[in-house]
Parts: structure tokens; sequence; C-alpha cells
């Protein structure tokens, strides 16, 4: 019999609180805003629509990769083995396109193929995790050195080209408008359909609570693992983007955007500790880290310098977001 | 017809066992009352039913037809549903989702049908209409609502799985007396359409109210079932206590308090906080002073906040004769009063470290000791764990390698080698066997005996009627009934924490 003296607190949230609890990624879209000026002051040209366009196509694999981790951390969970999907995803389309003739119809084939092999990926980390019951830090963290593994056993050096079909189209355009912009348009109409399921509500209430979900009569165990599918198949969508962008296939392509992509998703609002967030807070964290490294080129920060910058803006652009929500909840 | 019934269940955690023989029969359209003390098994009863503990052994009957039950899932296919008395509610996600969490109603097999879960709450919310409160609206999130409110949202939780057969654990703890009202009105109306209700509450006029018969459960076994209408609380009580209820604590069990040494050792005056207020009380040098109570009563929270690690709105402590506010447990320690709690794993325990760090961290604490020396240490550590006979391998050994009950040696004698002049006992046999126990209580006499202020809260009231010499009973936060002398009895003890706040 759980022993409980205190009487838990309780607040009533004002104004800007209730803002802020309806749309937790305020904070970051104003963050946003703040580094595009910013871009602005040190590098006018970098307002551009040129511009700006290339800092989606760029960023897009983030963005996707961020969204991919949000799902996981929603319940509670953790997929340290995101860029290791994305790196065997971008491997195994390029691999397979290369040698089916990079035509029309193996670039669809190799698509589909890459997005069954993201879900797979995904599935086995949700065996792992949730029904094994494996600590998901760790256990996700085995799980990409294993896949890691299988892209270098598929490509063992960096390099192979992807077909110019493909990576014209992704940075080319449509109707006269950048073909990035076609795929903003679709994952934002993606993401507010998901944002409807059943899924997320139960993502999001296993999170805030296992033992209350669990005692609700949720599957918590089932919830928990088609979390870790959906941050395969965005993983597998990330793969794509980051296949149009570098034109070619590298099996350690996403090795450091893991923690990027957690990074991501804690700037835009969304709870580590799950069962709180949104996955636009984790598209604004996406572009906040990518306007953060944009902002230290234009400022012409020496180049040994600029990991030092990077970090230090990342440390105060977060410390930005938590003081926000902390003056607003007060 | 009984609706549910439940022969010879039993359930043990390791050692302890929480329900030896658990029977109970419901009728369709009765409310059924489940009583007994702290810890008889009523919850771990109604949990066995729920699906959330899975039972060792005995037979559970549903329309007489056996059933097993697996899960929490499977208690709902079985039109069981529960209000847990923990609650079971997701802070961070709305009112009206939280009410049809268990079976959120889909569109198109993916999507949430919101216009369905709007109405499926507007339903429930609206019979409690009125009586809800301030800032109470559908998609206002549960972790900002008031604990009353939390409640009402379970009530409807529980409402809303719309179970032929329905449980409510301590359903009324924070409610008002019009939110009561309410809720025993929807009782009767459930009751009417043949419902099955299984009822727990501590509250004897809320009993009387609402319910028809009574299951008294008493050491994890089911003692009898009689109709409500045909006995008096007095009896009712008799039986949750068992044979000797009228039998005063016996005297000679309890030591003296040491006149001679003199001298108040702890004063607290008019302590309000989080969970408790008013509450005032003196302990003498030599003195055991026990808290009584139903749990949760603000009898922690009291010790915790004197311990500095709770949280005191006004008030005034006093150790000895000198002014003592502690604003961390660091700060308390400094000044010589101690604290064990019955939370081992979460306020005790240094897991997966030897026992001998585990003995010694307050003793580098109030000694600023810097540098440790393994065979000094060992001098001061082995006489302290020796008083209680703390059986260990050797002091370099794990903690974990040790029984629950050794543990809470070890954590005690951390205390022993700087003495303090108060040491607070907040449950601390809690989980621990009876030999255990018996050292533990022994060397709280002695160390009473030796002019320590003690306070002793437990959950067992054998234990402070064998061990205290005064007893206050806590009952909503503040202290309801002080009990001396002869007044110490088992029957005086439940009456008191069972009478209405």
């Amino acid at each position: 019999m759980a022993e409980t003296a205190t009487v838990p607190t309780y607040r009533r949230a004002g104004g800007i609180g209730r803002l802020l609890e309806r749309y937790p990624f305020l904070p970051a879209l104003v963050i946003v805003a703040a580094l595009l000026l910013l871009n602005g002051f040190f590098s006018p040209n970098s307002l551009t629509f040129r511009a700006l366009t290339g800092l989606l196509s760029t960023y897009m694999a983030l963005i996707l990769l961020a969204i991919a981790q949000t799902y996981v951390v929603y319940a509670g969970d953790i997929d340290l083995s995101a860029g290791a999907i994305l790196s065997l995803v971008n491997v195994a389309i390029v691999v397979l396109m290369e040698r089916w003739g990079g035509g029309a119809g193996a670039v669809f084939l190799a698509l589909a193929i890459g997005l069954l092999l993201g879900l797979a990926c995904g599935l086995v980390n949700g065996l792992v995790v949730a029904a094994l019951r494996l600590q998901a830090i760790v256990a996700t963290f085995a799980t990409s050195i294993f896949f890691t593994g299988l892209a270098l056993y598929i490509l063992p050096v960096a390099g192979t080209p992807a077909p110019a079909l493909f990576w014209r189209t992704y940075g080319g355009r449509l109707f006269g408008v950048p073909f990035v912009f076609y795929i903003l348009a679709a994952l934002v109409i993606l993401l507010a359909v998901m944002s409807r399921t059943r899924l997320v509500t139960q993502l999001l209430a296993v999170g805030d609570d296992q033992q209350a979900a669990y005692q609700t009569g949720l599957p918590v165990i089932a919830t928990r693992i088609k979390g870790y599918v959906l941050c395969g198949l965005f993983s597998a969508l990330a793969a794509f983007c980051i296949t149009g962008d570098t034109a070619s296939g590298d099996p350690l392509v996403g090795g450091k955007m893991t923690l990027y992509s957690v990074a991501a998703v804690v700037l835009g609002g969304s709870a580590l500790s799950g069962g709180w967030g949104t996955v636009v807070g984790s598209l604004l964290g996406a572009l906040t880290i990518g306007l953060i490294n944009s902002v230290v080129f234009f400022m012409g920060t020496p180049s040994e310098w600029q990991n030092f910058v990077q970090g230090l803006a990342i440390l105060l652009v977060l410390m930005a977001g938590v003081l926000a929500g902390r003056r607003a909840r007060s | 017809m009984s609706k549910l019934k439940l022969s010879g269940v039993s359930k043990a955690y390791g050692a302890t066992l929480a329900l030896r023989r658990g029977d109970l029969e419901l009728m369709a359209g009765e409310v059924h009352v489940l009583m007994g003390s702290n810890g008889s098994g009523k919850s771990t009863l109604c949990k066995i039913i729920a699906g959330s503990v899975r039972p060792d052994g005995g037979k559970i009957f549903v329309d007489d037809q056996p059933v097993t039950i697996s899960g929490p899932r499977s208690a709902r296919s079985h039109g069981i549903g529960i209000f847990y008395q923990e609650l079971s509610l997701a802070a961070r996600r709305s009112v009206e989702e939280n009410i049809s969490l268990g079976k959120l109603p889909v569109k198109s097999r993916v999507f949430i049908d919101r216009s369905e879960l709007r109405q499926r709450a507007a339903r429930y919310i609206g019979l409690f209409d009125g009586v809800c409160g301030e800032g109470f609206s559908a998609d206002t999130l549960v972790g900002n609502l008031r604990p009353d409110q939390r409640q009402l949202v379970e009530i409807m939780k529980a409402l809303a799985s719309e179970a032929p057969l329905l449980i409510f654990d301590e359903p009324t703890s924070a409610l008002d007396r019009a939110q009561v009202e309410r809720f025993f009105e929807i009782l009767r109306d459930l009751k009417r359409r043949g419902r099955g209700i299984i009822f727990i509450s501590h509250r004897m006029d809320e009993i009387k109210a609402i319910g028809d018969r009574v299951t008294i459960i008493r050491d994890g076994e089911t003692i009898t079932t009689l109709n409500l209408g045909e006995t008096d609380p007095a009896t009712v009580i008799r039986l949750m206590v068992g044979g000797a209820g009228d039998m005063p604590a016996s005297q000679s069990s309890v030591p003296a308090v040491v006149e001679g040494e003199g001298g108040t050792a702890l004063t607290v005056r008019d302590l309000s906080g989080r969970g408790f207020r008013n509450v005032s009380f003196e302990v003498g040098r030599g003195e055991i002073l026990g808290f009584g109570g139903l749990h949760g009563q603000g009898q922690s929270a009291v010790l915790r906040a004197i311990f500095g690690a709770g949280s005191i709105a006004s008030g005034e402590i006093l150790i000895g004769d000198s002014r003592f506010d502690a604003s961390n447990p660091r700060d308390a320690i400094r000044r010589g009063c101690a604290y064990v709690s019955g939370d081992r794993s979460r306020d005790g325990v240094i897991s997966g470290r030897p026992i001998i760090e585990n003995v010694t961290p307050i003793h580098y604490l109030r000694d600023r000791l810097m540098i440790a020396r393994p065979g000094k240490l060992r001098a001061k550590v082995a006489p302290a764990l020796d008083s209680m006979h703390t059986k260990f391998a050797s002091l370099f050994h794990p903690m974990g390698s040790l029984s629950g009950g050794n543990q809470q040696k070890v954590i005690i004698a951390r205390w022993l080698i700087d003495r303090p002049d108060v040491l607070l006992l907040d449950d601390p046999t809690k989980g621990i066997d009876l030999s255990a126990k018996a050292d533990l209580f022994a060397l709280i006499r002695q160390l009473a005996a030796e002019g320590l202020g003690i306070v002793l809260y437990s959950s067992e009231d054998a234990e402070l009627l064998g061990n205290a010499n005064r007893i206050l009973v806590f009952n909503g936060g503040s202290v309801s009934r002080e009990l001396t002398g002869a007044d110490r009895t088992r029957y005086n003890l439940y009456q008191a924490a069972y009478e209405a706040a």
C-alpha cells in the first residue's frame, strides 16, 4: 500500500502558463525566430529564400529524426539507435538503387525496402526494450552498434553515389517550388493526422505514469513497441532525406545525429521522462540546432572554435527554454 | 445468484503474507463493504479482483463461472471496474481523456473519436454537476486539479467503465460532504440497476449510510460477513480488532518515563504544513511517544517536517530548550535529530555498497570526517551493529546480501555511533520479520531508558500499544485524541482512528 502522506501540489496556471500548457513549443518558436534574426544580422544573405531552402534541405533529415525520437520519448523511452537506423537505411537504399540501375522503378522499390528496413529495426528495438524489459538506454545503444555493423557490411566505405534522378529531385524544384517544401507540407499533414490517433494518446498516457496506464488496462508493452516501430519508420524517412542531401551512401552518417535528435526533442519542450511534448516542438528544436550552426558560421567563428561556440549556444538556448517555462508557470 | 465469489484467495510478497485466506461473495444490487485495519489485506483483495495483482492461490467466480484474471485488461473483459485508492490517472492528460482512457472511442479504427470522447465525459461530469468545484472542466489537465477533484475524476473513470461490478477502494478520503452525498446518490442508483459494488471506507457513518452488508478482514483472513442493518459499529470494530480488544495494553511492557533525567527532549507547538495542521506535543527525555491512526493521516508528514525533509508553514519546534528549525536533513542531523523511515529503499539503504558504508554516513557528517581508516571505523561500527544482533557475513559484504530486517538494523545502527537527542521512527518495522522487530523494540526501549526522546509512528497498533507511553491518534492531519495510561486499548485506538474527521 503506497503511503501518500503529503498532499500533492497543484497549481493554477496563469495566462501565459495556460498558453504554454496548450502549446508547449512556444519558447522553441520564439528561439527559432530570434535565431533567424541573428542570422539576418550577421549575414543578410542568409535570410534569402534560396538560403532558407538550403537550410531546410540540409536539416530535413534531423527534423525527421527528432520527430522519430519524439514518439519513443512520449512513452518515457529513448532510442539511441535512431542514427544507426538512418545510416543502415541510407546505405541499403543507395546500394540497391545502384544495383538495380537507378531508374524510377528501382528508386521506388529501394525506398519501399528502406521503409520496411526501418520498421524492422524499430520492431527489434521495441521487442528488446519493452518485451524483454531491458534498459532502454543501454539496449538501444547495443542495437545501434549492431545496426552500424550491418551498415558497414552492406557498404564498408563511404562514397557510393546515389542515382542522379534521386538527389536531383530532392534538391530540385517541382512546378517552380523547391521539392523540400512539398516534403515539409506532407510532413505537416502526416503529423496532424498522427496526432489524432489513439496510439499517440496511449503513448503519452504510458509515459505519464506506466503503472497507472497498466492499471487502467492499457496495453503497455504493445504501446511501447509501437512507439519504437514509429521511430524506426521516421528514421527511415530521415534516411531518405539525408540520401537526397548528400547524394551518397555513408555507413556512419547517422552516428552523430542520434544525440542531436535527443537534444532537439528537449529543446522543443518535451519531457525526457515522458508523457509531455509535441512533435512540432521537436521540428522547431531541430531547426534551432540548424540555425545555431549557421549563426556560428556566419559570425565568422574560426573553424577550430566552431564546436566550442556551438556547444555553448545549445546550452544557452536550453537554459532560455527552461527559464521561460519556469517564469510562465510561477 | 452471486455476481462475484472469491474463495480462499491468497497472496504473499516474499516472506510477508498480505492475504492468507480471502473469501467474499457479492450479490447483484448490493453495496458490499470491506472492513479491516491497516494492512489487513483489503486493498490486496481488491487488486486481485481488478487484476493488477496476481493471486498465489484460491478461486474466483464471476456469475458462478470460474475465471482466471490475468491482468487489468482481463478484469475489464470480465466486467470489473475499479477505483484505485492511489488513483490511476495520467496527470498531463485532460479530464476527458482520463475518463475514457481505459477504452478510448475510435473511428476508422485508429483515430480518436473526439466528439464521442467529449460526450462520454460530459455524461459522467454531469453526474457531479455543481459539486466539482472551481476550475473543473473537461479539458483541464488532471495535474492542475485539486486532490478532491482528482479523486472525482478517478470515480468518473471507474463509472465510465460501465462494468457490472465496481470496486471503490477508499473513494471518499479527499471529498467534501456535498461530493460524498452526490456520489452516494449515484451509487444508490447503480444499486437499483443491479450493479454489484464493493466499497472500502474508514468512515463509520459512510458505511452505515451506503452499505448493505459488511465483510470483515483481520490479519489477511476473512472473519465474517454481516448484514449492516442488524449490527452496530461497536460490534464491527470489535470483530476487526479481534478477541482481546478491550484489554488495556500490558503495563509491564512499557518502560516508565525516566523522571530523574528531567526535561523535555522535543517540543512541537502549533506545527502546520503540507498534510498536517496545528500539531502540538512534547516528548520527555526517556519517553516513547506513539503516533497512531490510519495510514497517511499526517503522521509521516509531521516526522519528515521535523527532520527538515518536509514543508513547514508555521509553528515552532524545540529540541531541549533551544529552538530547532532544520531547513534540511543535513542540518537536523548535525543538531542531534535522527530519523528512521520504514521505506528503506527510498530513504535509507545505499544499495550496492558494502555494509560498512551503510553504517557510517551519519558518523562522517557529525564528526566532519574527511579521511576514513577502516580499522578505526570498524571499532566504532561493531558495537552499534552488535547491540541489535545484526547478522552479516562481513562488513564489506554488499547491503543487498542482507534480509529486510537486517538492513533496517544497519540503518538504525547508523544513528548509534554518535548518539542523537531525538529519534523519529516513521513506521520502522514495515516489512520486516518478527524476530527483527523484537530486537528493534528492545533497542528502542533501551535507548529511551538512556534518556533519548523517541517518537514512534507505527501502522501496527500492537507495536504502539506495547511500546509507547502515550499515543496521539491522528485523523485528517491533526491530533484527534491522546491516549494515556489505561486508555491505551485496542478498542480506543480503533475508535479514535475511525471517527469521522
